[in-house]
């Protein structure tokens, strides 16, 4: 592999940070938390394959396409959450919601 | 794919075939109770076919195993669907949660939860974890004519997703460190005695962070007590039960085949003591008997993850032990409150004044299953805790064993707030305007088996402990 693996580690790690920022930062809207949870399960991909490739076995690179699988699944319900609740109360802004709390 | 592929991937085909299934009739015909029978067919075949089958080599292509351990908890699973079935046809009658997605989703989650108790390598583990939160993610979301539902999914589901994100890089710089995905040689690998891979540590602590939130574990409890509060009462007996069971399993897989987890004793330790003391404590103050519940769950499973840390002292049989005892007690529990809430009763400790003369049955089961969470004997939440700590005492984990009976001892007062309120407490002049529900047959049946299964291992724990240590 030209690109060692340490680099993809560290970039791996820096999109990893970059997305748990964007959804710890934007908690408000539910879109921008999806996309950084999104942005998270990539770096995790890209370390996949990245490790596939240092060990030369594809095992990395099937569970990178499950991933790809089970996020488009995740997010689909998410979006489906998301416009029911629009229709309900007309927001995706988390902080409306706190029927659930403890009194 | 072989013989020997067929016949141990049979109960988890049979669930997902199930599931489909039940779709496909919902389709063609308008009654909702055929839903429910195929989905129960399904459940109790998959139990069935996992009881009556001997253990078989390990499927090779398909990277699935029938162990003893994950038979066991395969049976587990099915059977706690088949009963969390019956629970709801009577609430989901009342609550107006028609339609076939309510048996499908179910089935669909158990599928999940026996494809991970049967994997031998991470992938399949990963996956059956996901399909069956996935599965929960909609079921806790399913009132839809209640507000509080789109706000519980998404209260389940965002924290969810997150801790996803957590296990998959955790998972992927684990596969990056030893370069396979096989349980047994991923474990000999990243856990060896003397000094790991930095790596693989931090690969450990994302994974240790995804499934603290799977199991609820401080400081990755927050969604727990709105999700208990906001969801159907049998999902939450499901959820309660069966994700935790399965959770704890996933870890149960994983931990015994590592040479060493000495690398692991302080983030188990910090989680370990953080979730008894929150959620003994936050339990205290609670005066909602669901967010209550959830606060005790934090707190055993903080036990569980105290038998988890003292492993090599018979831990990890005290931890499957306690993990099966609490999906029992739960199921007992939430299908007692499903009974007593299901005509619209009140969901506070004053709501629940007089349920004991009102509706004794449910009150009954609903006493002991509070019992047993406190660890009164002879229960089954009693030969757990005494398992776990004697584990924890000749492991050496002193302090965290003496912190966790000492907060035992204070999570008895709010159990018994509970049963005070059923039984001692009575409803001023309100006795004739209160709703009072009659449980149905299915409900009788499942109620007595769960509390029969309690008392049983709580009297007679030797064989489940001797079919533990076996597999």
């Amino acid at each position: 592999m030209i690109v060692p693996l340490a680099h993809v580690l560290v970039l791996a790690v820096i999109l990893f940070c970059l997305g748990l920022i964007c959804t710890l930062v934007w908690r408000s809207n539910v879109i921008m938390m999806l996309i950084g949870i999104e942005i998270m399960l990539n770096a995790a991909m890209l370390v996949f394959v990245g490790g596939a490739c240092h060990w030369g076995t594809a095992d990395g690179q099937v569970f990178a396409l499950m991933i790809m699988a089970m996020t488009s699944a995740e997010v689909s319900l998410a979006l489906a959450l998301v416009v029911y609740l629009h229709r309900r109360r007309n927001t995706v802004d988390t902080d409306e919601f706190r029927e659930l709390q403890d009194q | 794919m072989t013989a020997t592929d067929l016949f141990i991937a049979l109960p988890i085909i049979l669930l997902a075939v199930g599931a489909l299934v039940t779709l496909l009739v919902g389709a063609i015909t308008r009654t909702t109770n055929i839903g429910i029978v195929i989905a129960l067919a399904a459940t109790l075949g998959a139990a069935f076919w996992l009881m009556q089958s001997p253990p078989t080599l390990p499927a090779p292509t398909l990277g699935l195993s029938a162990g003893g351990l994950s038979r066991l908890f395969g049976v587990f699973f099915c059977l706690l669907a088949a009963g969390v079935l019956c629970l709801s046809v009577a609430y989901n009658r009342e609550r107006g949660i028609s339609g076939e997605e309510y048996p499908s989703v179910l089935l669909f989650t158990t599928f999940g939860m026996l494809a991970l108790a049967s994997a031998t390598n991470l992938l399949t583990l990963f996956l059956g974890l996901e399909a069956m939160s996935f599965g929960f993610y909609i079921l806790v979301a399913i009132d839809l004519q209640r507000g509080v539902s789109g706000e519980t999914g998404l209260k389940y589901l965002l924290p969810g997703a997150l801790s996803t994100a957590f296990l998959a890089f955790g998972i992927a710089l684990l596969y990056t460190v030893s370069g396979t995905l096989s349980l047994h040689e991923l474990m000999q690998f990243t856990l060896t005695s003397g000094t790991p891979d930095p790596i693989a540590l931090a690969g450990w602590g994302c994974l240790l962070a995804g499934l603290a939130f799977k199991l609820s574990l401080a400081p990755a409890h927050l969604w727990t007590p709105d999700v208990y509060q906001g969801a159907p009462a049998p999902v939450v007996a499901f959820l309660s039960g069966g994700s935790k069971a399965a959770t704890i399993l996933f870890l149960l897989l994983l931990l015994p085949q590592a040479v060493d987890v000495s690398a692991l004793r302080i983030p188990l330790c910090a989680l370990s003591l953080f979730s008894m003391m929150i959620g003994n404590c936050a339990a205290l103050r609670q005066n909602h008997v669901r967010r209550l519940m959830a606060y005790s769950s934090i707190a055993q499973m903080g036990y569980v993850v105290l038998a988890l840390l003292s492993g090599k002292s018979g831990g990890y049989q005290a931890a499957a032990f306690y993990a099966i005892a609490y999906g029992t007690i739960s199921l007992a529990a939430f299908g007692a409150i499903t009974v007593i809430e299901r005509n619209g009763g009140g969901e506070t400790l004053d709501d629940y004044r007089g349920v004991g003369s009102r509706q004794p049955f449910a009150a009954g089961v609903l006493a002991l299953s509070l019992f047993a969470l406190a660890g009164i004997p002879p229960t089954a939440g009693f030969t757990g805790k005494f398992l776990i700590f004697s584990a924890a005492i000749r492991s050496g984990e002193i302090t965290l064993a003496v912190t966790g009976i000492l907060l035992t001892a204070v999570s008895v007062y709010y159990y018994l707030r509970v049963v005070v309120a059923l039984y001692f407490n009575h409803a001023d002049n309100t006795e004739d305007t209160q709703p009072r529900s009659i449980p149905t047959a299915p409900e009788y049946a499942v109620l007595i088996a769960a509390a029969t299964t309690i008392l049983i291992l709580g009297l007679w724990p030797g064989k489940l402990i001797e079919l533990l240590s076996r597999a």
